[in-house]
């Protein structure tokens, strides 16, 4: 076994250098986007109303700001919000003719006007401890019906301007001391383009059962190693093979420190499920780990039902509604649910009326949820009204970038530095 | 550039790479007669285009459904290794990348194989044909929902696809022509219980004329088709993709010169595949990030390593590039994926496996072994050699008695920043 310092020595030459390396990383990502020629304003988010079925309010964790972490997952493809937080609303089921989930198998909330899918229900628990709330009407203003279009505006948090960073990403350059960590951010599941700093790296894990240096018998593994880390330095003047050279030490140290999340057999993993346990399960240990990881990214993929949506978000809400529950279960076993906010995002919502094939098309609102110590749980904030769509779609009421501002202020700040503006808080969070 | 450099960037860049001895025979051959053999091998005497799956069975086995796939892949991998006609198949794997229709949606073999071929034999080929085909090719139906989509319920996924991703870019329209396409593109069905065939059934079609891109009239998938070829942001945005994908990051102007012969030339791939090719070996490109599978299959072609397929596909998909299986509709992902921890680690283990699956007589085990760095970086298709760094960390290497020489030296070249670059 390599100490955590012995590798940070090994990497202390690149380590100097990522200012450089971060952006041209940043640039390699942002290649393929085209220029826009809008300029950046600073906006204040629409008033949105607040749909609360209880007072009930959590105790505000008095956790010192620094020991937080924030656990973000993505649902890639636009999830349909309109069969995962289900409105009380017949003008939802005349759209949904053969999509509309049966009023005998949903999970009712309280005295809101919204069920869960059934696929959702083991996150009744946590609604009903007031530690879960749901998000509806949730957009960016200015994203597009395009997948890539839109993705880039939530993950950059910027909808008037292309941006190279990701607003988690300048989270990390704004409270960045010393040299980049790699282990500060880390993405489960495939990269994410949110934790995109200047100077600030971080580690994409995309199969966790994979994230290992592996040797052949015979060799002499540590000298290996060794000699694949001095491939890296001194950095080469050609910027690309610079760029191949930073990984590796990253790489080295991510692997060796996470060995444990993937290798402890004290519990057991083997067996935990479909792919997107093992991720939720991961997060989990490598928070217990306490390695000063602060934001951990979760890739889910598949909510681009635009055919067979009934039975294929079924899975993909069961598969999520499951690793959710691992993860919250874990971190209070861990004593660390105290410190953790998990809040789920999807690029946009999905039409209100169905389409031919058992699907639907792309829209605009969506859905989220939020969970944790400081949420304003067992309450639907935001606005749903379908008697007011937006060309046909749900119309977004709450800009995300208010929930952004919740969750930033939630991690210390400085929020509206970040943000590039003052979006309204409307209390998804304890202030 | 010299002759065997500029041949190396073809090799590397436009090909799979190289197995020992070809970088000398290409040198004697010449650039030019090489990059021709690359553009028109029919015309140049090579070998007639053959199908990875030319020889594949489909059977029915319902006790191990993956086995077939699995096959059809290793098939994939060990014609790319061989193939007489790499440009061809550097070009319909960019394709694929392209149109990124993936198995795990298809879910049938047969039509995702005929899919493939299609890419591979009309790679070089008119785009406005190769899009007209794609548009109603049995895959492409299923993958993007066209298969589903009816008059009376029109599915939007292929319409803002074809144009988002296939040939205009984001920007050059509008949801009026999603909605325009979506409709004029109705009426086509995949018999699934009659081979995956494709037919046109009249009465799920609409053929209200349709205003697309400007164009009135439009309610079929030739007036589709031809609206949106027509478009003017048609050359530069294809032009655009292909020349980053071979080039890397090259000038706008070399850029604005390939849509203008793009466009000057009706949308024949060729020319402007040539004008690419040539542009690379005078120079006019930037170094690239190699994807996991060009990296593993020019790795593969140097040190006749035997690897077993299934192991071959498990490193491809923890790398993050299964091929059949892009992640989503946009393709693979780019170089940040390629740079990711998760890639670097499965490298530098794959490496580990490459060169102990090496044959004791390789040249490129036999160079490690006796430290002959140039000659090792020039067996790997790098003949200006490895940068300095690469040298002193090989040098420095001891050989472990339990391995046979070179074997440490030589993974430790695979996995080496410098191989991850071309």
């Amino acid at each position: 076994m390599l100490s955590r310092r012995k590798f940070l020595g090994a990497a202390g030459g690149v380590a100097g250098a990522t200012a450089v390396g971060g952006g041209a990383w940043a640039a390699l990502i942002r290649d393929s986007v085209e220029e826009s020629a809008s300029t950046p304003t600073s906006t204040t988010a629409r008033p949105a109303t607040t749909t609360t079925s209880t007072t009930t309010q959590p105790p505000t964790t008095s956790l010192p700001v620094g020991n937080r972490v924030l656990v973000l997952v993505q649902m890639a493809g636009g999830n349909d919000g309109l069969n995962t937080l289900i409105p009380a609303s017949g003008l939802y089921r005349d759209a949904r003719p053969t999509l509309a989930i049966p009023e005998s198998e949903l999970v009712e909330l309280g005295d809101t006007d919204f069920s869960l899918h059934p696929s959702l229900a083991p996150l009744s628990r946590w609604w009903n401890l007031g530690s879960l709330a749901a998000v509806d009407g949730v957009g960016i203003p200015l994203q597009s019906r395009s997948h890539f279009k839109s993705m880039d505006t939530w993950w950059s948090g910027v909808a008037e301007a292309v941006s190279t960073t990701g607003w988690l990403g300048r989270w990390l350059d704004a409270t960045l001391t010393g040299d980049p960590d790699p282990l500060r951010a880390i993405a489960l599941g495939g990269g994410a383009p949110a934790l995109i700093g200047e100077q600030s790296l971080a580690t994409v894990i995309r199969s966790p059962q994979a994230f290992q240096l592996q040797t052949t018998p015979g060799t002499d593994s540590e000298a290996l190693i060794q000699a694949f880390l001095s491939t890296a330095s001194p950095l080469n003047a050609d910027p690309y093979l610079a760029l191949a050279q930073q990984a590796i030490p990253t790489t080295v140290e991510s692997v060796e420190l996470l060995s444990q999340v993937f290798s402890d057999s004290s519990d057991d993993t083997s067996d935990a499920g479909r792919g997107p346990e093992v991720l939720f399960r991961s997060a989990a240990r490598i928070i217990d780990l306490g390695l000063g990881t602060q934001v951990i990214t979760i890739g889910l993929d598949g909510y681009d039902t635009h055919a067979d949506q009934l039975s294929r978000q079924s899975n993909l809400l069961e598969d999520l509604s499951a690793g959710i529950a691992a993860f919250m279960e874990q971190i209070e076993v861990d004593g660390h649910a105290d410190e953790v906010t998990l809040m789920t995002t999807s690029e946009f919502g999905r039409r209100v009326v169905e389409n031919g094939s058992g699907g639907t098309d792309h829209g605009q609102g969506g859905v989220q949820f939020v969970m944790g110590p400081s949420v304003n749980g067992r309450a639907v904030h935001g606005d749903l009204d379908l008697t007011d769509l937006a060309d046909g779609d749900v119309r977004t009421t709450v800009d995300e970038r208010s929930i952004y501002a919740e969750v930033l202020d939630w991690l210390g700040g400085p929020t509206d530095d970040i943000l590039d503006g003052a979006y309204e808080r409307i209390g998804v969070l304890a202030a | 550039m010299d002759t065997r450099s500029e041949v190396a960037w073809l090799a590397r860049r436009a090909g799979w790479g190289l197995a020992p001895g070809e970088l000398d025979d290409l040198t004697a051959q010449g650039t030019t007669s090489v990059l021709e053999g690359m553009i028109s091998p029919d015309l140049n005497g090579v070998s007639a285009s053959v199908s990875p799956w030319a020889e594949f069975v489909v059977v029915e086995d319902k006790e191990n459904p993956g086995a077939q796939g699995l096959e059809a892949l290793s098939l994939w991998l060990e014609h790319l290794a061989v193939t007489q006609r790499p440009f061809e198949d550097a070009l319909g794997w960019f394709w694929h990348d392209h149109f990124a229709v993936s198995a795990s949606v298809v879910k049938d073999l047969p039509t995702m194989i005929r899919h493939l071929d299609l890419l591979r034999t009309e790679s070089m080929g008119n785009f406005r044909e190769l899009i007209r085909k794609v548009t109603v090719d049995a895959a492409m139906l299923v993958f993007l929902d066209g298969a589903t989509s009816t008059g009376t319920s029109p599915n939007e996924n292929y319409g803002r696809e074809l144009q988002e991703l296939y040939t205009l870019g984001i920007g050059n329209y509008t949801e009026q022509d999603v909605r325009a396409a979506a409709i004029a593109l109705t009426g086509y069905v995949v018999r699934r219980r009659d081979g995956w065939n494709v037919q046109y059934i009249p009465n799920r079609h609409d053929d209200t004329p349709q205003t697309f891109l400007g164009v009135q009239g439009v309610h079929d998938v030739d007036t589709v088709v031809d609206a949106a070829l027509d478009h003017p942001a048609v050359p530069g945005f294809i032009a655009a993709k292909m020349a980053r994908f071979f080039l890397g990051d090259v000038s706008s102007d070399v850029i604005d010169d390939l849509a203008d012969l793009f466009s000057a030339e009706s949308l024949e791939i060729r020319p402007m595949a040539r004008a690419i090719l040539e542009a690379g070996v005078a120079g006019e490109s930037s170094p690239i990030v190699l994807a996991p599978l060009p990296w593993l299959i020019q790795a593969v072609k140097a040190t006749g390593a035997v690897i077993e397929p299934e192991r071959a596909v498990t490193i491809l998909r923890h790398m993050g590039q299964q091929p059949g299986q892009p992640p989503n509709v946009a393709g693979y992902p780019g170089a940040a994926a390629w740079l990711s921890s998760s890639t670097t680690a499965l490298r530098f283990s794959a490496s580990g496996v490459l060169a102990a699956r090496t044959p004791e007589n390789a040249p490129t085990l036999q160079a490690a072994a006796e430290s002959r760095w140039d000659d090792l970086a020039d067996l790997l298709v790098r003949p200006e050699g490895f940068s300095q760094s690469t040298i002193d960390a090989l040098s420095e290497l001891s050989q472990p008695v339990g391995l046979r020489p070179g074997e440490s030296r030589l993974a430790l070249a695979l996995a080496s920043p410098d191989l991850l670059i071309a």
